[in-house]
C-alpha cells in the first residue's frame, strides 16, 4: 500500500467521488418508487422512524454503503498490483463464466443462466468481468503499443481474443447486454490507442457483410426487440409492450412529471422491469423532462471527470484503465436510456450506478475506485 | 512516462468527449421529442392505461297498474360467469361445471351471451339467472371451480307472468339494426332495451341513464380504487291506465280461448284493461331463449305476440248494426218508428239474402231490430244510405282509422267504398262496386275490417256525446329528474260524431233492449249480481271468410263479438270483447263482457258468476 504519500492525497479526486455517490442517491429516490409496496414493513432498516415501503430501496442502500468499502478498496490498489493482478483476475472471471454454464453451478432465472449462488447474494460473473477484461487490456495494450497509424489486424488477434471469447461466453448464458458491453469495452479500447484506418475500413465493411447471417443466428425474441424498434404497435401486447409502455411513462411525464410516487405506468406496474432496466422510465415519469435532464447532466458531469482523469494520467496503462471504465460507464448509460426511450432495441443492460442490482453497483463502483486510484497516484512514480 | 511522448491523451479524449456529448443529446432530443412535443398524447395514453370505465346499469323504470300496483319490479338474479385468466385450464374448469350441475358441457359454451367478444379479465357467461339450488351446489365446490364467479345481476320481473304481457311487453339485449339506429345513440352491445309493448314504446324514459364508473387498475386487470363515479339516473316510473283487478277478470274471462278484451273509460279515453289470447310471459326474454321457442312466439299458429286488441282485424258483424243505425237515422233514410218486415230473407238481384233467424222477425221497428239484430231491417237501411254514406258514417265512428294507441303497429282495420275498390283493385272487373256488396257491409260482413280497440273508440264515442277519444295506456310518468310533462297522458279528441243526441239517445235505447229487453241477443251481458246497474250493448257473430284448409273444423266457427257500456244511463266503462271461433257473441263473447262489468262495479268475483240461462235466440 502507498497511502502514506501525501501528495496522493493532494490529487485526490473528491468531486468525481461525489458525483459516484450522487447519482446513486439519486438512483435511491427514484428505486423506492420503483420498488414502492403500501403493504410492505421495514426489511433491513426497522430502527429508523417511520416506515420504508419499498424494499429494493433498502436492498440498494445496504448495497450502497458496503460501496464506500469497494470504492475505499479499489482506490487503494497500487498501479503496480492492477498490472500484477491483471492476468490472473481476468483468468478467474474466465473460469467463473464457464462454470455459470454448467447447469449444476449456475442458477437459471428468466430465462438465462447468469448466477451463481453463494447464500447471502447471486455472484453475476459477466459483471467482474467487465473490471477484468478492462485490466487485461490495458495492460496487454500498454504493453503492446502500436507503430505510428494505429493497429493491425495481426496486432488486434490476440485483444481482440481477450474480449471475444468472454463475449461468446456471455452469449451463451445467453445474456446479450452484458455481451455487447463487453465488445464495446473491448473496441473502444482498441479504439483509443488506434486502429489503422485501413483496418477500421475493412472492419465495418466485413460488419455490414456480416449482418445478414447474424441476424439468423439472434434468438427470435431478440430478432423481435429489433423489429419493434421501428414498429412497436405492431405487436403491443407481446415484444413491443416493453418499449409501448416504457415510452408512455417517459412520455407521460411531461415537463415537470407526475410526481414521486404518483407514477401511474409504475405503481400499477404497466412498466415492466421498472427497478431494473426501466428505472430510467420511472424517473421520466414522476419527475419528467426537467429530472431527466437533471440526471442525464449529472452523467455528463462524471463521463467528462473521468475523462479528465484519462487525460491527467501517468501513463498509458492508467490511462488505460480509466478510459476503459468510462467506456463502460458511457456505453452502458447510453444503450440503456436509448432502450428506455425507444431509440435502441431493448437489451437488458441496467443504468449504472441507478439500476437495482447489488452485483451491477458494486462493480460499477469498483470501478469508480479504480478510476479515483488512478487520479490520486498521477504525480507518484511506480515503485517496484 | 516513457510512452506518452508518442501518445496525446488530451487528442483522445477530446474525441471521446466529442462523441459522448453527441450520443447523450441525441437522447435529450428524444426526450424532448417523447416528453415535451407529444406529453400531452402520451398522458392520455397513460391514463387509458390505468383508467377502466364500468358502465351501472340503472334501475329500469317500474310499471304500475293505474292504483299504483307494481307491475314490473326488478329484481337481482344470480349469474355464473367464467374469468378464463383466473382458470389455469377453462376447458378443464367447465367441464368440472358441467359435472357438478349434470350438464353437457356445450350447453355451457353455446350460449350467445359465452360467444361475444371480451377484454381481458371480462367475464364470461355461462348460465344466467341460475337456480338457488344450482347457485349452491357451484357455492359449494367453489375451490373446484377457478375462474369461476357468482355475479348478481338486476333482472326484468314482471310480476305477474304473462299478465297484460301484449301491455307491458318485454326487454332484451339490443339487437345490432338497434345499435346503428339513431334512435338508440349512446347504447352500448348488450343493453337491454325494450322490444316491445309499454317497453318499447317508452324505452327512452324507462332506461334512465346509466351511470359511469371509472376504476383504476393495474396491468393485471384487478381493481386498485375508484377514480371517478359518475352516478346511474333511475328509469321514469311510468303508472299505466289499467286497472289490475279488472285486467285479471279481462284475461280470466279468455282463459284457453283466442280473443281480446279491452275495457276503456269513454269519457276519458283511458283504457283499463287489454287483454289479448293466447299470452306469453315476458319472464322468458330475462334468460336466453331458444330459437325454436322464439319462432314459436312470433309465427306459431297461435300468435302469441299479436295483440289482438289492436293487431286483430275482424269484421264487427252485427256490432257494425251500432254504425248502420246511427247513420240511417242522421241521413233520414230511416225513422225510429218506420217498420220493416223481416221473412227471414231479403230478395236482391237473383238471390236472397238471409237474416241469421230464417223464420223471420215480422215487422220490426229500429229498437226491436237492434234488440234482435235483425239483418233484413239493416239490408234495407243500407240499400237505402249505399256504400259510400256507410263509409262515411263509419269513418267518422273511427272504423278503418287507426287509434294511434302508439303501443303497437296498429291494424288499421278497413271500411269499403267505392273509392277503396277503385284504388285497391287492378281488375277493371274488380274496380266495380256492386249493390249486393253493400247488403254485406250493411251487416258488418264483407271487407269491412276492424279491431276490437277500434269498436270500443266507437263504442265510447257513441256514449259520451259524440267524441271519439284517443285511446290510451299511460297515466303519469314521473320522472326521477325534474318534471316530465307529455300531453299524450290526458284525453285527446281525435273528432266528433256530428249526429244530433237525440239520434245517438235513440240508438243507446235500443243498445239497452239488446241485453234487457226479453227477445234481446245479449242477456247475458248483465250483471246478475247488479240488477241496479244497467248493462247495454250489441253482440255480434262474424262469419270468419278466409277459409283456411289446413285447419280444424273450429276454425271456421264464427267470430263472437260483444260491444258493451255500463250503466246505460251515464257509462262509466266500455267494454269489448271478442272470441275466435267463439260463435254466438251472446254466449261466448257477453259473459266476458259481463264479468268484467261486474268486477268494475264492485262485484267480487268470488260470490261466483251465476249461469244465466239461455233462452233468447242469438244472432
Amino acid at each position: 500500500m502507498d497511502f502514506l504519500d501525501r501528495r496522493m492525497w493532494s490529487q485526490f479526486d473528491w468531486y468525481l467521488l461525489a458525483l459516484a455517490f450522487l447519482i446513486p442517491i439519486c438512483g435511491l429516490v427514484v428505486l423506492y418508487s420503483a420498488g414502492y409496496d403500501p403493504d410492505a414493513s421495514d426489511f433491513l432498516l426497522k430502527w429508523l422512524p417511520g416506515e420504508i415501503k419499498s424494499i429494493p430501496f433498502e436492498k440498494q442502500l445496504f448495497f450502497l454503503g458496503v460501496g464506500v468499502l469497494v470504492v475505499a478498496a479499489a482506490l487503494s490498489i497500487p498501479t503496480a498490483w492492477l498490472q500484477r493482478l491483471a492476468y490472473p483476475v481476468y483468468g478467474l472471471c474466465f473460469i467463473l463464466l464457464i462454470a455459470v454454464l454448467i447447469p449444476k453451478i449456475g442458477i437459471v432465472s428468466n430465462g438465462s443462466r447468469r448466477w451463481i449462488p453463494l447464500g447471502i447474494f447471486n455472484l453475476q460473473p459477466a459483471e467482474f468481468m467487465k473490471t477484468a477484461l478492462i485490466l487485461t487490456l490495458a495492460r496487454y495494450l500498454s504493453r503492446n503499443l502500436p507503430r505510428p497509424g494505429g493497429y493491425g489486424f495481426r496486432q488486434m488477434l490476440v485483444p481482440s481474443l481477450l474480449f471475444a471469447l468472454p463475449m461468446y461466453l456471455v452469449a451463451r448464458q445467453p445474456d446479450l447486454g452484458s455481451a455487447l458491453s463487453l465488445g464495446a469495452i473491448g473496441f473502444s479500447m482498441l479504439l483509443f490507442v488506434g486502429i489503422r484506418v485501413r483496418a477500421l475500413v475493412i472492419m465495418a465493411l466485413t460488419l455490414v457483410l456480416a449482418a445478414y447471417p447474424a441476424w439468423h443466428h439472434l434468438h427470435p425474441y431478440q430478432q423481435r426487440r429489433v423489429l419493434v424498434l421501428f414498429d412497436p404497435d405492431a405487436d403491443p401486447k407481446g415484444s413491443g409492450y416493453h418499449i409501448t409502455q416504457s415510452k408512455i411513462a417517459v412520455g407521460s411525464g411531461q415537463i415537470l412529471g407526475k410526481g414521486f410516487l404518483n407514477g401511474t405506468q409504475t405503481q400499477l406496474e404497466f412498466l415492466p422491469e421498472h427497478t431494473t432496466d426501466f428505472i430510467f422510465s420511472v424517473l421520466a415519469e414522476e419527475w419528467g423532462f426537467i429530472g431527466c435532464v437533471s440526471v442525464i447532466f449529472l452523467y455528463a458531469l462524471f463521463l467528462v471527470r473521468i475523462l479528465r482523469v484519462v487525460a491527467r494520467s501517468k501513463d498509458v496503462f492508467t490511462a488505460l484503465v480509466a478510459f476503459g471504465v468510462c467506456a463502460w460507464f458511457f456505453f452502458h448509460t447510453f444503450i440503456n436510456i436509448g432502450m428506455v426511450v425507444g431509440l435502441l432495441p431493448v437489451v437488458g443492460i441496467p443504468l449504472p450506478l441507478f439500476s437495482y442490482g447489488g452485483s451491477a453497483l458494486l462493480s460499477c463502483l469498483f470501478g469508480v475506485g479504480l478510476v479515483l486510484g488512478v487520479a490520486m497516484r498521477r504525480l507518484s512514480y511506480a515503485r517496484g | 512516462m516513457s510512452e506518452r511522448g508518442q501518445f496525446n491523451l488530451q487528442q483522445r479524449v477530446n474525441i471521446a468527449l466529442g462523441i459522448a456529448a453527441l450520443c447523450l443529446s441525441l437522447i435529450i432530443l428524444r426526450l424532448w421529442y417523447l416528453q415535451v412535443l407529444r406529453g400531452d398524447f402520451f398522458r392520455e395514453k397513460s391514463e387509458n392505461n390505468r383508467l377502466n370505465t364500468v358502465y351501472v346499469p340503472a334501475p329500469r323504470g317500474l310499471i304500475y297498474d293505474r292504483n299504483g300496483k307494481e307491475l314490473v319490479t326488478n329484481r337481482p338474479s344470480v349469474n355464473i360467469e367464467l374469468v378464463e385468466e383466473d382458470a389455469p385450464n377453462p376447458k378443464q374448469t367447465i367441464s368440472t361445471l358441467a359435472s357438478i350441475l349434470g350438464l353437457d358441457p356445450a350447453t355451457l359454451t353455446e350460449n350467445p351471451a359465452y360467444l361475444r367478444k371480451r377484454r381481458r379479465f371480462e367475464p364470461r357467461l355461462l348460465l344466467k339467472d341460475v337456480s338457488r339450488d344450482t347457485l349452491a351446489k357451484v357455492a359449494a365446490r367453489r375451490y373446484q371451480l377457478p375462474g369461476v364467479i357468482i355475479n348478481v345481476e338486476p333482472t326484468r320481473n314482471y310480476a305477474y307472468g304473462p299478465f297484460a304481457a301484449h301491455v307491458l311487453g318485454y326487454i332484451r339485449e339490443i339487437t345490432r339494426t338497434q345499435l346503428d339506429s339513431p334512435q338508440f345513440a349512446g347504447y352500448r352491445i348488450g343493453d337491454l332495451v325494450g322490444q316491445f309493448g309499454i317497453e318499447s314504446r317508452w324505452e327512452s324514459l324507462l332506461q334512465g341513464k346509466h351511470g359511469e364508473q371509472r376504476v383504476i387498475v393495474n396491468a393485471l386487470g384487478t381493481r386498485i380504487g375508484e377514480f371517478s363515479y359518475e352516478p346511474e339516473v333511475a328509469g321514469s316510473e311510468v303508472t299505466l291506465t289499467l286497472d289490475y283487478e279488472l285486467q285479471r277478470v279481462a284475461e280470466e274471462g279468455l282463459k284457453d280461448k283466442r280473443g281480446a278484451v279491452v275495457a276503456l273509460d269513454p269519457q276519458s279515453g283511458e283504457i283499463l284493461a287489454m287483454a289479448s289470447s293466447p299470452a306469453f310471459d315476458p319472464n322468458i326474454f330475462a334468460t336466453e331463449i331458444s330459437s325454436d321457442r322464439w319462432r314459436d312466439l312470433v309465427f306459431g299458429p297461435d300468435k302469441k305476440l299479436n295483440n289482438r286488441v289492436v293487431q286483430g282485424g275482424y269484421p264487427p258483424g252485427s256490432v257494425f248494426k251500432i254504425m248502420m243505425a246511427v247513420a240511417g237515422l242522421a241521413e233520414g233514410v230511416v225513422t225510429p218508428n218506420e217498420r220493416i218486415n223481416c221473412p227471414g230473407f231479403l230478395h236482391f238481384g237473383n238471390r236472397n239474402y238471409r237474416c241469421h233467424k230464417q223464420s223471420g222477425h215480422g215487422s220490426v221497428d229500429l229498437k226491436e231490430a237492434l234488440a234482435q239484430s235483425c239483418d233484413v231491417y239493416f239490408y234495407t237501411v243500407g240499400q237505402r244510405l249505399g256504400i259510400d254514406r256507410i263509409h262515411e258514417f263509419a269513418s267518422r265512428f273511427g272504423l278503418g282509422r287507426p287509434t294511434r294507441l302508439d303501443l303497437v303497429e296498429e291494424n288499421p282495420g278497413l271500411i269499403p267504398s267505392t273509392e277503396w275498390k277503385r284504388r285497391y283493385f287492378k281488375n277493371p272487373e274488380d274496380k266495380k262496386w256492386y249493390p249486393g256488396e253493400t247488403l254485406s257491409v250493411a251487416i258488418g260482413q264483407g271487407a269491412v275490417v276492424t279491431t276490437p280497440l277500434q269498436i270500443a273508440r266507437a263504442l265510447a264515442a257513441l256514449v259520451n256525446g259524440g267524441r271519439l277519444l284517443r285511446p290510451y295506456l299511460v297515466k303519469s310518468v314521473a320522472a326521477t329528474e325534474g318534471e316530465f310533462r307529455d300531453d299524450r297522458f290526458g284525453p285527446e279528441e281525435q273528432g266528433r260524431l256530428d249526429v244530433e243526441k237525440r239520434i245517438l239517445d235513440t240508438v243507446r235505447e235500443g243498445l239497452v233492449a239488446v241485453v234487457n229487453d226479453p227477445r234481446g241477443t245479449g242477456h247475458r251481458a248483465q250483471i246478475a249480481e247488479r240488477k241496479d246497474i244497467v248493462v247495454a250493448g250489441k253482440t255480434g257473430t262474424a262469419q270468419v271468410v278466409s277459409l283456411n284448409l289446413s285447419g280444424s273444423h273450429e276454425h271456421l266457427n264464427d267470430h263472437a263479438w260483444f260491444a258493451g257500456y255500463a250503466p246505460a244511463d251515464d257509462p262509466k266503462i266500455v267494454v269489448v270483447a271478442l272470441v275466435e271461433n267463439g260463435g254466438h257473441g251472446g254466449s261466448a263473447a257477453a259473459p266476458v263482457v259481463s264479468r268484467v262489468m261486474a268486477q268494475y262495479f264492485g262485484v267480487k268475483p268470488a260470490e261466483g258468476e251465476s249461469q244465466q240461462s239461455v233462452t233468447s235466440v242469438e244472432d
